[in-house]
């Protein structure tokens, strides 16, 4: 399928020669089009920026490029090959990465929580990790703001954390039958369980229809009801004036004499261009974020940009994701209904009598068959007779999957391997092994997983390992000796480079991280604008 | 309950293909062939089969040929394979390599290539291979081995439940746009979804 690869004023085309700010300095360029650069691409344009948006895959197109199939949307992820290292060394692709404008949006399941109070002072309150140099209070504004611009769908009352609701559209309703069954299982342990807060519609909104249940979040949906910044953020921007380069990759930030970022060098088809611009946005997730910058060394910066702490690619941080199924007397079709639809964070805060510290959310989480027998095959052992007995039983399982906090270490680092890709850059070399903190939360949350399975009439339980989610490798904080970017976002080295996306996370939460980037990258453009506003 | 029998024989999700959008028709009703090979030579397409029959235990020769037609697809692809580790090479010359090394390892014990042992023994070498089992002449460190196993299982386990006679089998719905599914409440199915035909 043709994609064309410039897109402002309600044109688009196939090529670069009609470009709307190519042969000028824009204000500002933003790298990575996905949950933090489509906000900051809209935010800024509103705020009348002359904003240019380059994003590494394809502008999608739902209609024709997405499909009801899991085989087919392995393409929506970023699947340039990455060297992981370490004993629990991560997956990337469609695990955790996303390609294309809209970015992980694009395949999240839409789960969408704010970070609670005690996320921001993991120092203060349990004596690891690191305290953020921000509150929840200076994220508190952004949260409402993102979940409005977007209609949040979520319980009238949710009973975790500093917001207790209501939310901006009403809960899904129905649940599926795997929600219904964590619920039931919740219940009987005295466990708290609501529907899932969710970024996608329980009603219409701006064009868009209500969710009808198809159950391809990940996929990409098909009908719209799922945001994204594909659908949402992005078409908005370009049409208050911004431009998206679609198909063009980064390949370097430039620098000038005096050590201040002019812009960005960028291969679209073979071919290198420039865009020049009064300030550079980094938002190209945990992984290739540290990678440019390191990539992006010269003789001002040898060890890479905004690295005089030496912590460009430091502290990654996943979500620790085991998957536990247990399989009941009558059918659960984990197929039907978004994937999310019923949550728990009755374990999300320390508690000192479990023997670690931080918690962990609890999803019912549905499944594709793909998605359940290959993961099982090759993180669980469960492949051959075994697999296809399970499976020819699929429809008779119940999923739990845990989100648990995994703490920042800087063993767990983004380098530079020795090896190159096509554009003859170093690819990232990604080293992470679970600390023992993480390790004992992950035994007692698969623990609870069972018990909950069984207290609603499971048998058998049985546990898929696994990770979700990219946190961290240029973290934020008030000290430049001890930290990548301030508490805006902002490089401490270079003032006028910003580096906006989940890879600013202190520390991981427990919690899936979209809204809380969102968040983030709407604190960033308030600031940009406050600050060099036209 | 420990059948490998379909518990939705009469049930044929192709049949409900009118009411898929037109994307996802023709991607699923080419996994039913005819296929053409690029890459793989008839003996590697045979090696992947009989690898698939032990991974994914099916039997079916048109599910095995998709199987193998989606390896050759990806082998020869330019699109990265997500991640790897170092010091392995990269997945086509990975499993290329490891296709030779399973016929050099039956050949060096039974004196015979990988497609004439039996069935069982095939079974053996892929549990070896799962951990780092076989022998690690010709570089095969445990490391390498279990890469090969993960990579090999990634890929065809992602075949054979792509396909849609597997999808019958399973009883799964399938792909449900733009008609969505309606009623997804515990114990309820749309009209149009399958049913057991017998308890599990």
């Amino acid at each position: 399928m043709q994609h064309n690869c410039d897109h402002y004023n309600g044109e688009r085309y196939p090529h670069l020669h009609k470009r709307k700010y190519g042969g000028q300095e824009a204000d500002a360029v933003i790298v990575g089009l996905g949950a933090a650069g489509g906000v900051l691409l809209y935010e800024l344009a509103k705020a009348g920026f002359q904003v240019v948006g380059i994003e590494a895959g394809p502008f999608w197109d739902p209609q024709s490029d997405f499909a009801s199939d899991e085989l087919h949307a392995q393409s929506l992820a970023w699947n340039d090959t990455r060297l992981s290292t370490g004993s629990d060394a991560l997956q990337f692709g469609a695990n955790n990465s996303g390609r294309g404008v809209g970015g992980g949006t694009v395949h999240f399941t839409g789960v969408f929580y704010r970070f609670h109070e005690s996320d921001f002072r993991v120092r203060s309150l349990d004596g690891a990790g690191e305290d953020w140099p921000i509150s929840y209070q200076d994220l508190e504004p952004h949260y409402t703001k993102i979940e409005q611009d977007i209609k949040v769908s979520g319980p009238k009352e949710f009973p975790w954390g500093p917001f207790r609701g209501p939310f901006p559209y009403p809960e899904r309703n129905p649940i599926s039958g795997n929600a219904e069954i964590f619920r039931r299982g919740c219940q009987v342990l005295g466990i708290r369980s609501t529907v899932a807060p969710l970024a996608i519609l329980s009603a219409p909104f701006a064009g868009r229809p209500p969710c009808i249940n198809r159950g391809f979040c990940n996929q990409g949906c098909l009908p719209n009801a799922k945001f994204s910044t594909l659908v949402h953020h992005v078409p908005k921007a370009i049409a208050l004036g911004a431009e998206v380069l679609s198909d063009c990759l980064v390949t370097r930030i430039l620098v000038d004499k005096q050590g201040r970022v002019t812009g960005v060098e960028f291969n679209h088809d073979g071919k290198y261009y420039e865009q020049k611009a009064k300030l550079v946005i980094v938002s190209a997730f945990a992984v290739e974020t540290p990678r440019l910058l390191l990539n992006s060394a010269c003789s001002q910066y040898p060890q890479g940009l905004a690295n005089s702490s030496g912590l460009v690619g430091k502290y990654l941080m996943p979500h620790s994701g085991h998957d536990v199924y247990a399989r009941f007397d009558q059918e659960i079709r984990l197929y039907k209904g978004t994937p999310v639809l019923a949550v728990s964070q009755d374990f999300y805060e320390t508690d000192p009598s479990r023997g670690f510290i931080r918690g962990f959310s609890l999803h019912a989480h549905g499944s594709r068959p793909l998605g359940m027998a290959v993961k099982a095959a090759t993180n669980a052992g469960i492949w051959g007779r075994n697999l296809r007995e399970i499976m020819l039983h699929w429809n008779f399982y119940a999923r739990i999957t845990l989100v648990g906090e995994v703490l920042p270490e800087i063993k767990n680092c983004i380098t530079l391997s020795e090896e190159k890709d096509e554009y003859g850059l170093p690819r990232a070399q990604v080293h992470f092994t679970y600390g023992e903190n993480d390790q004992k939360l992950i035994a007692y949350g698969v623990q609870k997983c069972k018990e909950i399975l069984e207290a609603a009439g499971g048998k058998d339980p049985f546990v898929v390992p696994d990770s979700a989610h990219l946190m961290g490798g240029c973290r934020m904080g008030k000290d430049p000796n001890s930290s990548v970017v301030n508490e805006f976002c902002q490089s401490h080295d270079i003032p006028n480079l910003y580096i906006c996306d989940a890879s600013v996370f202190v520390t991981s939460g427990a919690a899936n991280p979209t809204e809380t980037v969102m968040a983030l990258a709407s604190r960033t453009a308030e600031q940009i604008v406050k600050t060099r506003g036209r | 309950m420990n059948s490998i029998e379909s518990l939705y024989p009469d049930y044929d999700v192709l049949a409900l293909q009118d009411e898929w959008d037109a994307t996802t028709r023709q991607i699923v009703n080419q996994r039913l062939g005819p296929f053409e090979f690029k890459l793989l030579s008839t003996w590697q397409q045979d090696m992947l089969k009989a690898i698939a029959r032990q991974l994914a235990y099916e039997h079916r020769e048109e599910v095995l040929t998709w199987i193998a037609a989606h390896v050759d697809q990806k082998l020869g692809s330019s699109q990265g394979e997500a991640e790897r580790r170092p010091g392995v090479p990269p997945q086509k010359e990975l499993i290329l390599a490891g296709l030779e090394a399973l016929e050099q390892w039956a050949k060096a014990k039974f004196f015979k290539g990988f497609l004439s042992i039996k069935e069982e023994q095939q079974l053996e070498y892929l549990q070896l291979l799962e951990v780092g089992g076989l022998p690690q002449d010709g570089g095969w460190s445990v490391e390498k081995q279990k890469e090969l196993f993960k990579k090999l299982a990634g890929l065809i386990i992602s075949a054979h439940y792509s396909h849609p006679w597997v999808w019958s089998e399973i009883g799964y719905g399938g792909p449900a746009y733009p008609r969505g599914y309606v009623r997804v409440e515990l114990g309820l199915t749309d009209p149009w979804e399958p049913k057991p035909a017998r308890l599990s």
